[in-house]
This record gives structure tokens, C-alpha cells and sequence, in this order.
């Protein structure tokens, strides 16, 4: 019946490219200017959050933690106001997850403070007695990667126009100057709400640990 | 053209892809039984340092198991059956089997740099799409030269038409080639910062919802183009040959083909269900979802069919065995899949362990025991000699059988548990339970899973022993057997 | 061939009554639409998987194959021509035309809107929960309270709500000296009671730390001297003056719905402001527990 095809790889293949490529065209596309459009008031991530969205990303914890509230009352009540697509606008990636071993995480920068997640994240069980998270104690060591994350200030400010100040510029002093203006007192700030005081004595050496990035961006999740 | 004397064919790429399916699957599966372990006894997150937490070993699991051990099993399957299905020795052609040893080194290469850059924490974040993109680069590289040789090939057959597989196979190209390129689209900082950072960071082109509609249009058809139309190929290829039964029906496979390729990408949206991509989309997902149960069934029942009047076959030939246990499995996930995708079944089943249930009933019920029985028929012609022990492959399959059993129930009933514990509201209404009592519920299930993980390992190391003893110890064969593959 | 079929059934059935004892057990109401739907779609899941199954595996058993080979082999493999299988030919026909007709008539008529559908079920349950529990007595606040504390409260306040060895506010006493003593010495502006804020360095020396001893004490026995000075605003007896200023015997109303409005920072660290995330019968009941862990 169809065998005629079936000797013709050439076309074939084409005609499997084309049913194939059909939904994307017609799914994906239509809704791309819309979806990206930030909600009011929406500030870009600071270098220091961008800092601890890497440590997020590379330990991983999207393993275990969603970002997505659905509009459940029962999501609703427990972790707050459902999400709305104009608050992920500047996640590159995005970073929903698709497993809650542990909670979602999109506004836990509302009911935790740093002090919670300094106790949470050196031991989960210090806290949750029951918890089954690992515990991070290497996040209060590593220091985290700001130049990495300053280059991603800049290229999202270059390529896609994210609205950044003249402060993310691409050149190793204006990161430097940032670094000593912007991003350590940020840093400071953190470190003496998690009353640590090994975390406070390196970062007012000029070092950041991952712990404190981190920190920061979990707050911002709001 | 057609010579009646038999060819004879060059097999030296299809066995360096069995030693690398062997290799992978065996890291792979360990990783996941040690990760499985992990959540019933968390103390096991601090074997080796930031290295060894659940979080770090998890994508190393996935991508290992998919980009190893799965890739390399279709890969075997490919070079082993595709010249044979279209009558032309890879030894025929010189400087498509020198490339496809490039192939061979350019995968090795990519998949060791996966391994050890996963294992750092240098990571994309997109699921199933974790690479940066220096290994992008390589990956795209080994695809193209794949499909370069499966079409010089094809251009070179003896066979006029071309078998059921290799339709499947040329999807398994063109579909993954499409998607990767599109979800893998990011910008290296290095560029663009005055060569600030880390040379090997890149941040995605598309942001919040629009990355998770990309994402998931390749996730989905990661499953699609990876988990299940390669696997199809196998399986028709390797049934009927390993059984001597022809093919139940042409029309049946002919729909099941065009129906699965026009219906399966639309189904994306089944991962983003109460996201925050527009509503009908969703809705989209979900109805396509339904309508590719008949399609998936299709080919599974097509292979079912093929077996009819052989059951003396299923009882005695443990290969036969994996393969209708896997056609059964398949059948299994892709009543499973469409179902989850309705909206209010979602609303529970996503988040929880059902999810994982669901995936592994796909990729140890059908794809790993597709593979077993592709590289243990393969084994005999390949090596020609005889497998070394059948009795070791009929404990295999029970041994693993069990696993799989006890892997999905144990997730079966932890997920439902799980997402309905999430919604549960006392007499007052308010929220029965605190986050971490859903959790702690789970410890006998994460523990019953463990044991299932355990027992498909232990089967892995008994398959891996044996296909390894078949190569150097198996009875030496005169002739190539034409269908059932000897054992001893 | 019916004994197959047989056991794949019962093997489904199994697997479903095994999920329906522990999903049972967790005191989960079944009859929820959610649940129910997604109970019908594992019944679906198993039955059909295992009894399809059980139906092919008997062919095996019984039938034997025929039809008409195509001309065509591959490395051995024949094909037969057969006819589709009429049930599967016709579920396929049947769903894309449920697909169809679902896209085109069936769903846009309905313009359904997920978001739409939380408003209006939220505020039709808050409503009716406001109204059930406007008079809710006081054993029910309680409970209802400590349902609350548990998932919202208890990960920094602990299940017992002690405080976690000193993380957050214990419960079981309302304040400890040092916290009085900080707040003697330093003032306090963050609860905006309706008096605005507590001057700093009302008491020194001996007095506050008699004052401090004496409140972190529970106001029990004879006030101290330097008492009178506090009694100004928080009342003799200490309980806030009809919540114009912080109740320092324990936690009334007034004090819980000013410390969720506007969070509180302390010596033992700050905690965050709940701002709308619980209607007033749900404040009214996490007062009620709080009131019960005091010694
Ligand atoms: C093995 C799974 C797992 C991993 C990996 C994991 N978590 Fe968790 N997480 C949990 C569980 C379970 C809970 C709930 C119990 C608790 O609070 O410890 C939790 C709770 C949390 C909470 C508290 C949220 C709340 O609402 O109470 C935060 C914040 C958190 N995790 C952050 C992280 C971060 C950041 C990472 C990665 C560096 C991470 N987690 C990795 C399982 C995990
Ligand atoms: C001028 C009126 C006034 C006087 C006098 C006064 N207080 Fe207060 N006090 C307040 C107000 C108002 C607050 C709440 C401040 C806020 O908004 O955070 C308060 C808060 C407090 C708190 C913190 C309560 C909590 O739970 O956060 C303590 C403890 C306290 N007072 C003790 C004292 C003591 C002891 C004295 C006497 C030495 C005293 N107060 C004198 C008005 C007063
Ligand atoms: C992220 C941690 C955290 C969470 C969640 C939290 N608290 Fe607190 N809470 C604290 C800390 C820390 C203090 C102590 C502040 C201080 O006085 O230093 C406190 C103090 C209090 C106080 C005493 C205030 C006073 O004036 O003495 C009350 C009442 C209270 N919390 C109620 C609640 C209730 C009710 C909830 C849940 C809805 C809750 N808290 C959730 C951290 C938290
Ligand atoms: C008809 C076919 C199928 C449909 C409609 C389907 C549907 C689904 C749905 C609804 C989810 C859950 C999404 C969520 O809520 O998170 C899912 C997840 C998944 N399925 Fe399937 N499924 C099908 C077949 C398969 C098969 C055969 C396999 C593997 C062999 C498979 C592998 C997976 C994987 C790996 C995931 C997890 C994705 C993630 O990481 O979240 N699926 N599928
Ligand atoms: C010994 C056998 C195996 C065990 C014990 C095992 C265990 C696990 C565990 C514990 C997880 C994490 C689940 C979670 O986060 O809750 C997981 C995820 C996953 N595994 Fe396996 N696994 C095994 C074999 C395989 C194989 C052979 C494949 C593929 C061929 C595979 C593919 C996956 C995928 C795709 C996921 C991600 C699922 C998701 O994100 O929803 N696994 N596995
Ligand atoms: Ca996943
Ligand atoms: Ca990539
Ligand atoms: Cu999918």
C-alpha cells in the first residue's frame, strides 16, 4: 500500500521531518512574546542571587524542589499565591523541577529568614528532625563562583537586554569595582543574619562563600 | 547485484557499542540503586563528600542510563541489524566504518566529559538537557556522522524497501537532531563578557515559560525519540528473528508508525499541566496524550500478535521471554502516561513518586529488557558462539521481574499517597498534613524500592557476567543459526 | 485462556486494593472529585494493562498464526498482511474523533481558565469557613490552631513549639529576662500597637533587672518597685491595657495578629510577616494554641 514510500528514504524522510515538525510550530510558537514578558515591578537577579542560583543549579536541588505554585487551594494555602508567568521572566533556565521529594521553594523567601536556612542547610535534621534533605556543610567552605555570575549579568544585559544599571559592564575592573561596592556589602548583610561567625569572618576578608549566594537567592524567591 | 551467497558482515562497531552498553548500564543502575537507597537511609549522602549527595548523583543516574547505557544499547542494535535488514556490510563500505568508529570515539569522548562534568556540578539545569554547550558542540557532531552513515547505508542496500526498523531508526535521527538543537539554543557568557567566568557557562535563549515549553517539547520527545521509537526498532527487528514468526500485520505497523510520529509531539504539554503556559495549550497535551495510547498499543500488539500459536517458544526461550514481558511493560507505561495526563489525575500524580514509577516501569520493563535480549540474540552471531549459560538468563529475567514489580507498586502507591496527602484537609478544612509527614510516610516504599533497584542490578551484574562469558567461553559455532539463538 | 485473564485481574486487583489500604490509613476523604478521578484512573491503568495483556498471552496459549506473506523478507523476517484488529482499529477511529471534536466544540465552549476556577473556589470556601467557625468554641480553635502551627510554624518553632533550642520563640515561657531585658534597654517599634512605639531606657540597673526576673517570671508574686513604670502602658496586671499595648503574660489575639502582620525581630533572630495568609477565624485559632503550650 504504502510500499512506494517505503523504497524512496529520501522522501520518506521527509515526510517524517514534517509530521513531525507540525506541533512544535503550531504549540510553541504562538505564545513566545507573550510568556516573556515580566510582571511589574520585576527586578533582575543581583550578581550575588545570580551567584547563588548557580549553587542551586550546581548542587542541584531542582532534584528535589519545584518552583511552580499550582493553583490549588491546597498549594495556595500551603505555600502561598499560585505563580504567574510574567515572575519567571528573567530564569534562564527556568527552574520548576518536576519531583517535590522536598517542598517547592517558588516564595520561600517569604516565611524562612537566613538565619533558618544557615541551621537548615549545615543540618536539615537540626531543625526538621524527620527530613531526609542532605545536609550542604561544603556550601559553608566552597567559595562561590561571582565572577561566573557577573558574566551572566553581562550577557543577559547585552544579548537579551535585561534591564541591568551601567554598573554590569564587560570588563574585569567594572567587575571588580562591583565586587567591592555592590556585591560584598550585600554579602556582609547576609552573612551577620545567619550569625555564623565563621561565614561573617570570611566575608568580611573580601570572600563569599556559597552558602551566603545561596542564601541570598532563596530570600528573593518571593 | 543480489548475490545469493550469504554476506558476510562486519560487526566491529556494533560489539564496541555492546562493551559500552555493558559498561554504562552497570555504572548507571548502580548509581540509581545507591540514590533509591539515599532516600530511605539519608546517612548515605555522605559517602564521598559534596560528591555523593542524592542531589549531584541524580542526573548522573539519569544521564548515565540514558546517554550511556540506552544510547549505546540502540547504537549496537543499530550497527548490528541495519546492514542487515538492507544487505550491505559495513565492511563493504571502508569510509563509512572508519567514521563510525569516529562516531565511537566522538561518544566516548562526550559521554566521559558528561560524567565528569555532572560529577562537578557543571550543569545546564534543564532535565535530560544538562550538557553545556562545549559537549552540545561534540554531541551534535556524533549525531550528524550517525546519521551520514545510516544514510550512506541506506543509499548503498540491496534491499529495495526498507524494514519497519529502519523507519524507526531514521525518526529516532531526524527527531532527536531537531529537538536537541532547538532546546540546547544558549548563549556562552564567554563571549559576551570581556571573558569574564567560567569558559563552559552558558545561559539558555529562552527564559521562564518559554524555556519550559521548549524544555518540555524536548523532554517529552526525549522519551519519544530515545525511551520508545529506537526501542520499537529493536523490537521488530529482534522478536521476529529471534522467534522465526513473520510480522503480524503490515498495516498495523504502517499505522501505529505515522500515528505515533504525527501524535507524539503534541503531547508535550502533559509536563506542564496547571503551569503557567497558556490553558489550551495544556489541554492539548492532554487530549493528544489519550489519543497515543493506540498508537504505542499498536506496536505492542503487533508484537503480542506475532507470537500467537508460540507459546511453547515464550516457555522455553528466556530472550522470548524479555521481549513479550518488555511489549507487555510497554503497554503498561503507555496506558500509564496518558492517564497521568489528565488534568485531574495530574493534579495528584504530579510532583510525586508516581512519576518515577511510571518512568521506570518504561525504561527497566521495555528498554532495558529490549536491550538485554537485543545484545544476547546479537552475542551469538556476533561472537559466533553459543550463549554460555541459559539458565543464568532465565534467572535473570525473574530476578529482575521481581524488581521491576517491586520498583513500581512500592512508587504506585507512595505517589498516590503522597499527592493526595498534599491536598488532604482535616474536618476544618485546613491542611491535614505538614510537608515533612508526607514525607516520612514514604520510608517503607523508598525502602521497598531500594530492594526492587537491588534485585534489577544483581541482574545486570548476572547478564553482564554472561554475555561476557559468551564471548570468550561460549561453544563455538559453525554456522550462523538462522532464527533461535543457541544456549547452552 | 480464561485462567490468564483470571490472573492478570487479580493481579490488578492486588495492586488497587493494596493502594486503597494505605491511601485509607492516612484518613484521605476518597470521595474528593480529584481523588475520585484519579482512583478510576488507576483502577483503568491495571485492569486494562493486565487484562489486554492476559488476552494476548492467551493467544499464544491457543491460536496459531496465519495470513498472507507479503512478497517482501528482510535478514529472514516475513510480514504478514493481515487486517488490523477491529478493537484497536475502531479505539483509534473513536479517540481521534473524540480529539476533534473535544478541540474544536467541546473545549473552547466551555473557555475554561484554570485561574478562574481557584478564585472562585476559594472565595466561596472562605466565605462558608468564616461563617461555620464565627462562633467556633474554644476546644475547636485549639485544634484547629494546632493543625495550623504544625505546617506553617512548626519547622522554626518546633512540633512542641520550644523553639528548637533557642531558634525561635519558645512557647512554653512568654519571654526569657535577657529578651525582657533587651527590650527595657533598646525600646521596641516593630508591632505597631496602636500606642506607637516603646521608649527605650524606661528602666535601669536593679530595677530592670527586677522587672525582667519578675515578667520573665509570669508577673507572679508581688511586683517589684520599677513596675509601676510598665504598668503605665501595659496594665497592671500586665495584659496589654485591652491590646493597646503587647500582652507580657501570653499570647493573646491581639499579639499573634500583630506579630503575623508585621514579623518580628528579636535577640533570638527574626521571623518572617505571614501579610494575608490566614483569614481571621484561622488567627483567631493558631492564638488559641499558642495560649495552651504557656506552663
Ligand atoms: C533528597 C532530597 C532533597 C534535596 C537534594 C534537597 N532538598 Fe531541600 N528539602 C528536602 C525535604 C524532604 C525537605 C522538607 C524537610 C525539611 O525541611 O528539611 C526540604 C526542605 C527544604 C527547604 C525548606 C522549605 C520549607 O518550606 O520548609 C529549603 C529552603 C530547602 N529544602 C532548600 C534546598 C536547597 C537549596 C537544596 C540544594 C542545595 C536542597 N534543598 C536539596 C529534600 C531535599
Ligand atoms: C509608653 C508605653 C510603654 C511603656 C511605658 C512600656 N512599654 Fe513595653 N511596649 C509598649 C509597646 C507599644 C510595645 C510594642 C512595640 C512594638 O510595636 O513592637 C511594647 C513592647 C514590649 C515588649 C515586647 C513584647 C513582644 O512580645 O514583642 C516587652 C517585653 C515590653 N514591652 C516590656 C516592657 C517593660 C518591662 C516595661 C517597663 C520597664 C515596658 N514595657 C514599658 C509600650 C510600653
Ligand atoms: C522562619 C522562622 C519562623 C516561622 C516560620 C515562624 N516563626 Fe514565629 N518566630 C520566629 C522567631 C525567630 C521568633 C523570635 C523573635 C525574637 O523575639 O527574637 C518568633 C517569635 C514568634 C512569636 C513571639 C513574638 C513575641 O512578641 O514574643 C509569636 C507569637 C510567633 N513567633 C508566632 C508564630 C506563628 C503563629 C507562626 C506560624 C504561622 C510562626 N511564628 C512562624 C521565627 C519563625
Ligand atoms: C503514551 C505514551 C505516554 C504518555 C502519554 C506519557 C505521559 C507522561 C506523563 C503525563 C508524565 C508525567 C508528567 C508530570 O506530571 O510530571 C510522564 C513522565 C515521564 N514519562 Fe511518560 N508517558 C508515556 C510513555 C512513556 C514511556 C514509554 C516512557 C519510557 C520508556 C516514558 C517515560 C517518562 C519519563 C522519563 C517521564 C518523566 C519526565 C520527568 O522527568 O518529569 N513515558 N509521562
Ligand atoms: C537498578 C535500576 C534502577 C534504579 C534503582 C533506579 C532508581 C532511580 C531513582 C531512585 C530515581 C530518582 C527518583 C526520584 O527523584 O524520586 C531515578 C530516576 C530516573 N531513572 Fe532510574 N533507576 C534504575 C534504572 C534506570 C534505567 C535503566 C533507566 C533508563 C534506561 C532509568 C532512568 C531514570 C530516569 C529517566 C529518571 C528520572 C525520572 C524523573 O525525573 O521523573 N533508571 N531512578
Ligand atoms: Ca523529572
Ligand atoms: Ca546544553
Ligand atoms: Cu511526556
Amino acid at each position: 500500500m504504502f510500499h512506494w514510500l517505503e523504497k524512496n528514504p529520501f522522501l520518506f524522510s521527509v515526510g517524517v521531518f514534517i509530521v513531525i515538525a507540525f506541533a512544535g510550530l503550531i504549540e510553541i510558537l504562538p505564545n513566545f512574546a507573550e510568556a516573556a514578558r515580566p510582571i511589574k515591578g520585576l527586578k533582575p537577579y543581583t550578581v550575588l542571587e545570580l551567584a547563588g542560583k548557580e549553587v542551586y543549579k550546581k548542587d542541584n536541588c531542582i532534584a528535589c524542589h519545584s518552583q511552580l505554585i499550582r493553583p490549588f487551594k491546597a498549594e495556595t494555602d500551603r505555600y502561598g499565591q499560585y505563580s504567574l508567568s510574567g515572575e519567571y521572566a528573567y530564569d534562564r533556565p527556568f527552574l520548576w523541577g518536576s519531583k517535590r521529594t522536598g517542598p517547592d521553594l517558588h516564595r520561600v523567601g517569604n516565611y524562612r529568614t537566613s538565619d533558618w536556612h544557615a541551621n537548615h542547610m549545615w543540618d536539615p535534621k537540626s531543625v526538621v528532625p524527620t527530613s531526609i534533605m542532605p545536609a550542604y556543610k561544603h556550601q559553608f567552605k566552597n567559595i562561590a563562583d561571582t565572577e561566573t555570575a557577573y558574566a551572566e549579568a553581562v550577557t543577559v544585559k547585552r544579548v537579551f537586554n535585561t534591564p541591568y544599571g551601567p554598573e554590569i559592564a564587560p570588563s574585569k575592573e567594572a567587575y571588580e569595582k562591583y565586587y567591592k561596592e555592590k556585591l560584598l556589602p550585600e554579602a556582609k548583610k547576609i552573612a551577620k543574619e545567619m550569625k555564623n561567625k565563621e561565614v561573617e569572618a570570611m566575608v568580611n576578608q573580601g570572600k563569599v562563600p556559597e552558602i551566603v549566594a545561596l542564601i541570598a537567592y532563596l530570600n528573593r524567591l518571593k | 547485484m543480489q548475490s545469493n551467497t550469504a554476506l558476510e558482515y562486519d560487526y566491529s562497531v556494533a560489539k564496541l557499542y555492546m562493551w559500552t552498553t555493558v559498561i554504562f548500564g552497570i555504572v548507571g543502575m548502580t548509581i540509581g540503586v545507591l540514590i533509591a537507597a539515599q532516600l530511605a537511609f539519608p546517612e548515605l549522602n555522605y559517602l564521598m563528600g559534596e560528591y555523593g549527595t542524592f542531589s549531584r548523583l541524580r542526573p548522573l543516574h539519569t544521564n548515565v542510563v540514558i546517554y550511556g547505557f540506552t544510547l549505546s544499547g540502540i547504537m549496537a542494535s543499530f550497527y548490528y541489524s541495519a546492514p542487515r535488514v538492507l544487505k550491505v556490510s559495513m565492511g563493504e563500505l571502508p569510509l563509512i566504518n572508519a567514521l563510525a568508529k569516529f562516531q565511537f570515539v566522538a561518544y566516548l569522548v562526550a559521554a566521559t566529559g558528561m560524567v565528569i562534568s555532572l560529577g562537578m556540578g557543571i550543569t545546564a539545569n534543564k532535565e535530560y538537557a544538562q550538557m553545556e554547550w562545549p559537549l552540545d558542540v561534540l554531541i551534535v557532531v556524533y549525531w550528524v556522522i550517525w546519521g551520514i552513515n545510516m544514510f550512506a547505508l541506506i543509499g548503498a542496500r540491496r534491499e529495495k524497501a526498507l524494514y519497519i526498523s529502519l523507519w524507526y531508526y531514521i525518526a529516532c535521527f531526524l527527531g532527536v537532531a531537531m529537538l536537541y538543537l532547538f532546546n540546547n539554543m544558549e548563549v556562552p557568557t564567554l563571549f559576551f563578557s570581556g571573558g569574564l567566568g567560567a569558559w563552559y557557562h552558558s545561559v539558555s535563549m529562552y527564559a521562564g515559560t518559554n524555556d519550559a515549553l521548549v524544555q518540555w517539547w524536548w523532554g517529552h520527545n526525549a522519551v519519544a525519540f530515545v525511551f520508545t521509537v529506537p526501542i520499537i526498532a529493536l523490537i521488530y527487528y529482534f522478536l521476529p528473528k529471534e522467534s522465526g514468526q513473520a510480522v503480524y500485520s503490515y498495516k498495523l505497523s504502517l499505522l501505529s508508525f505515522w500515528g505515533l510520529m504525527f501524535v507524539y509531539l503534541w503531547a508535550g504539554g502533559h509536563h506542564l499541566l496547571w503551569s503557567t503556559v497558556p490553558d489550551w495549550m495544556q489541554t492539548m497535551g492532554s487530549i493528544f496524550s489519550v489519543v497515543l495510547i493506540l498508537p504505542s498499543w499498536g506496536s505492542a500488539i503487533n508484537m503480542l500478535l506475532t507470537m500467537k500459536g508460540e507459546w511453547n517458544q515464550l516457555t522455553e526461550n528466556p530472550l522470548i521471554k524479555f521481549m513479550v514481558l518488555a511489549s507487555t511493560f510497554y503497554m503498561l507505561s503507555t496506558l500509564e502516561g496518558p492517564i497521568q495526563a489528565v488534568k485531574s489525575v495530574n493534579a495528584i500524580a504530579h510532583f510525586t513518586d508516581w512519576i518515577p514509577g511510571h518512568v521506570h516501569d518504561g525504561v527497566l520493563g521495555w528498554v532495558a529488557f529490549m536491550i538485554f535480549a537485543a545484545l544476547m540474540h546479537m552475542s551469538t552471531r556476533v561472537f559466533k558462539r553459543e550463549i554460555y549459560s541459559k539458565s543464568l538468563l532465565e534467572a535473570q529475567f525473574w530476578i529482575q521481574t521481581t524488581g521491576v514489580v517491586l520498583y513500581f507498586t512500592s512508587m504506585w502507591i507512595a505517589g498516590i499517597t503522597q499527592g493526595m496527602m498534599w491536598r488532604a484537609v482535616d474536618e476544618y478544612g485546613n491542611l491535614m498534613y505538614s510537608f515533612i509527614d508526607t514525607v516520612t510516610v514514604l520510608h517503607p516504599y523508598y525502602t521497598i524500592r531500594a530492594i526492587g533497584g537491588l534485585l534489577f542490578l544483581i541482574g545486570v551484574f548476572m547478564f553482564a557476567y554472561n554475555l561476557y562469558k559468551t564471548a570468550t567461553a561460549g561453544r563455538k559455532l559453525e554456522n550462523e543459526p538462522q532464527f533461535r539463538s543457541p544456549m547452552a | 485462556m480464561n485462567s490468564f485473564i483470571v490472573k492478570g485481574l487479580a493481579l490488578a486487583g492486588v495492586l488497587i486494593v493494596a493502594t486503597l489500604v494505605v491511601v485509607q490509613q492516612m484518613h484521605i476523604d476518597l470521595t474528593d472529585p480529584i481523588n475520585m478521578i484519579t482512583f478510576i484512573g488507576a483502577i483503568a491503568i491495571a485492569v486494562l494493562t493486565f487484562g489486554v495483556g492476559a488476552k494476548y498471552m492467551a493467544q499464544m496459549k491457543t491460536d496459531t498464526a496465519t495470513g498472507e506473506l507479503a512478497e517482501e523478507n528482510w535478514d529472514g523476517i516475513g510480514e504478514y498482511k493481515n487486517e488490523l484488529p477491529p478493537g484497536w482499529a475502531w479505539s483509534f477511529f473513536g479517540t481521534m474523533v473524540w480529539a476533534v471534536w473535544y478541540f474544536l466544540w467541546g473545549y473552547p465552549l466551555n473557555a475554561y481558565s484554570q485561574i478562574g476556577e481557584w478564585n472562585k473556589e476559594v472565595k466561596e470556601y472562605n466565605a462558608k469557613f468564616e461563617q461555620v467557625h464565627k462562633n467556633a468554641s474554644p476546644e475547636v480553635l485549639k485544634e484547629m490552631g494546632e493543625s495550623i502551627f504544625l505546617v506553617q510554624c512548626a519547622p522554626c518553632h518546633g512540633e512542641t513549639g520550644d523553639g528548637l533550642s533557642g531558634k525561635a520563640q519558645d512557647f512554653t515561657s512568654r519571654f526569657t529576662k535577657e529578651q525582657v531585658l533587651a527590650v527595657i534597654k533598646n525600646g521596641q517599634d516593630q508591632l505597631k500597637y496602636p500606642m506607637g512605639a516603646m521608649p527605650a531606657g524606661m528602666a535601669q540597673g536593679k530595677d530592670a533587672e527586677d522587672i525582667a526576673k519578675y515578667v520573665a517570671g509570669g508577673l507572679k508574686g508581688t511586683a517589684p518597685a520599677a513596675w509601676g513604670t510598665c504598668a503605665g502602658c501595659h496594665g497592671q496586671d500586665g495584659k496589654g491595657n485591652g491590646g493597646t499595648a503587647p500582652d507580657l503574660a501570653g499570647y493573646d489575639l491581639t499579639l499573634v495578629q500583630h506579630v503575623l502582620k508585621h514579623g518580628k525581630e528579636g535577640i533570638i533572630g527574626k521571623m518572617p510577616a505571614f501579610p494575608g495568609r490566614f483569614t481571621p477565624v484561622q488567627e483567631k485559632a493558631l492564638a488559641s494554641y499558642l495560649a495552651t503550650l504557656k506552663q
